[in-house]
């Protein structure tokens, strides 16, 4: 990418060591910690347990309903944003943006009016807080950001494109500093949904094995500071590392299931690695999209193959998802920030709950142990509903 | 910087999209649409391209979508819902539930005219500025050489109905070199 863009501040909330800092976070998902867990919450009437990760906030279930506070998103949201300011020590009068990716927004809200008004059937536009945009110029009123702000709701690939389009934003010189991140929690609604597509595992989530059997939702909120290089220089900021390369494509297939051979995902990751002028032995890791469905691992191999060729087999590749389950919109800025510290740590973290290797899947997906490795430049990958697939490089500055 | 130029539009209501889809092609007579809000994007794209000369079905990454979507989404969510309210875990639909993310519409765009570009949905709330903005920073970028940019809005609409608002923006030289009739 021209007009280099770098990072220079992160921030997360997660099921792992929720409100313990970005460090702790790492070192718990760098030995493995599984934050899968199975519970019975209190949806509608049904009554059975479900693997999911959620951020525990009173103690309850969290994120589902009667089980925490209606303005669950807006608190994970503010704290990872916080964090992400402060981490990048930004200070005085600044213009900055903010580019949010989500999916399901406020859906608690929403869920909690249209159970107060069954019997009304309800429909019609949304109320204050439940719009996707919603988000965005809240979180900009409250910490007075000033520049521009844009929702991005691409499915499971909108934590990716939200800073992708930051990194845009900063290079067409619209802004000097853009906040870029994603959240979304737990709702009764994604659970019945993703129920319903029969997509969610009653095992264990075990991204690229063999018996892998389907995902686990869970929730998050992530926040990452892009600038201009020249700014971050000027200012004296420290830097996580350079974005080199985004693109985003579609599969142009199928609303839920992806191109079987990996079509779309493909085309981002050889536009991303055009866009950094990279040839593929120069990538030293990649952050999968790593769900645990049947298609999508396998699709995702077969793309990683098609764009690195016999390179594919040397370069480490691991799912934060084994962990923490699948957060939507923050899903790809939680693995953005994975891809950061494993180039400021030079470790890897492990994919977990692999037992059995799939003959389709024989690439190296760091089986259940960090690795220790020098990571120079790191890849993102995500992918989702609607054929979505975005493909993001970062490297050390 | 790149020039960008408007080499098609379309604007459409959703009281007109049943009398534009049959016009098409045979392709698109035969879908099944879950949802006005896909039947209006696709008969809006349609008209769009037709209007810009692009043939479809367009089988290429060469055409990116840049799509806004305010709360004419919110209804389809609401009939999901109300549904598994009313009926339990049997009421939730697995051809419905897809369509309750907004990058539905993005995506059925491209799946009917075969469009493999980029795909930004941007959730908006009064206009589609945002996603027309973003769309021409990517040409002049040279992340995308053609966009379809614009949106499906339901705010706004003394009748309650929704409207679609597309454009097709292209870089000069590509425009010029394809013949296009520049707006």
């Amino acid at each position: 990418m021209k007009n280099a863009v770098v990072i220079t501040g992160i921030g997360l909330v997660t099921p792992i060591k929720p409100f313990m800092g970005v460090d702790i976070f790492w070192d718990a998902l760098c030995s493995g910690e599984d934050a899968i867990k199975k519970v019975s919450p209190p949806i509608l009437d049904i009554d059975r347990e479900w693997l999911m990760a959620g951020i525990d906030m009173s103690g309850g279930h969290a994120g589902l309903q009667g089980g925490c506070p209606e303005d669950k998103l807006h608190i994970l949201a503010e704290e990872a944003l916080s964090i992400a300011m402060m981490d990048a020590n930004l200070q005085g009068d600044l213009t900055i943006g903010l580019s949010i990716g989500t999916v399901l927004g406020n859906i608690l809200l929403k869920e909690k009016r249209l159970i107060r008004n069954k019997d009304g059937n309800i429909t019609g536009e949304s109320e204050e807080g439940e719009s996707l945009s919603y988000i965005n110029s809240f979180l900009k009123a409250k910490y007075g950001l000033k520049g521009q702000g844009i929702s991005v709701s691409t499915a499971c690939a909108s934590g990716t494109d939200a800073i992708g389009i930051a990194a845009r934003k900063i290079i067409a010189g619209k802004s000097d500093i853009m906040i870029a991140g994603g959240v979304d929690i737990l709702s009764d609604f994604a659970i019945i949904g993703f129920h319903s597509l029969q997509a969610l595992t009653e095992k264990k989530v075990q991204p690229f094995d063999k018996n892998r059997s389907g995902l686990a939702l869970g929730e998050g909120a992530a926040f990452i500071v892009l600038e201009a290089e020249e700014n971050a220089v000027k200012r004296g900021a420290r830097v996580y590392g350079k974005v080199l390369g985004y693109a985003s494509r579609a599969d142009a297939h199928h609303l839920t299931g992806p191109h079987r051979g990996g079509r779309g995902l493909a085309d981002a990751i050889n536009e991303a690695m055009f866009q950094a002028n990279l040839k593929p032995h120069r990538i030293d890791y990649i952050n999968a999209h790593g769900t645990g469905t049947v298609y999508n691992d396998l699709m995702e191999t077969k793309a990683i193959k098609a764009s690195f060729g016999d390179a594919a087999y040397n370069i480490p590749i691991s799912s934060t998802k084994s962990m923490l389950g699948h957060s939507f919109g923050a899903a790809g800025v939680i693995e953005t920030i994975c891809c950061l510290l494993s180039i400021k740590t030079k470790v890897i973290h492990p994919t977990i709950n692999f037992e059995e290797r799939d003959p389709e899947c024989d690439l190296d997906y760091v089986p259940n142990k960090a690795r220790q490795q020098e990571v120079k430049i790191a890849m993102s990958l995500s992918a989702g509903f609607g054929g979505q697939n975005s493909a993001i490089i970062f490297g050390e500055s | 910087m790149k020039p960008v130029v408007v080499t098609g539009m379309a604007e459409i209501n959703s009281k007109d999209m049943d009398s534009i889809i049959p016009n098409l092609n045979e392709h698109f007579r035969e879908m099944r649409f879950i949802h006005d809000v896909e039947k209006l994007a696709i008969a809006g794209v349609g008209l769009l391209l037709s209007d810009a000369k692009i043939h479809f079905p367009v089988g290429s990454t060469d055409i990116a979508l840049y799509i806004g979507i305010d709360d004419a989404i919110e209804g389809i969510k609401d009939e999901y819902f109300n549904s598994v309210i009313k009926y339990g875990i049997l009421g939730s639909s697995p051809l419905l539930f897809p369509f309750t993310s907004p990058n539905a519409v993005a995506a059925q765009i491209s799946i009917a005219f075969d469009i493999r570009g980029e795909s930004i949905t941007i959730p908006v709330k009064y206009s589609c500025v945002d996603v027309i903005e973003y769309a021409v920073e990517c040409i002049t970028g040279r992340h995308s050489r053609m966009a379809i940019a614009g949106g499906i809005m339901s705010s706004g609409l003394r009748n309650k109905g929704l409207r679609a608002e597309f454009s097709l923006l292209e870089d000069l030289e590509s425009a010029v070199g394809r013949g296009a009739r520049i707006y």
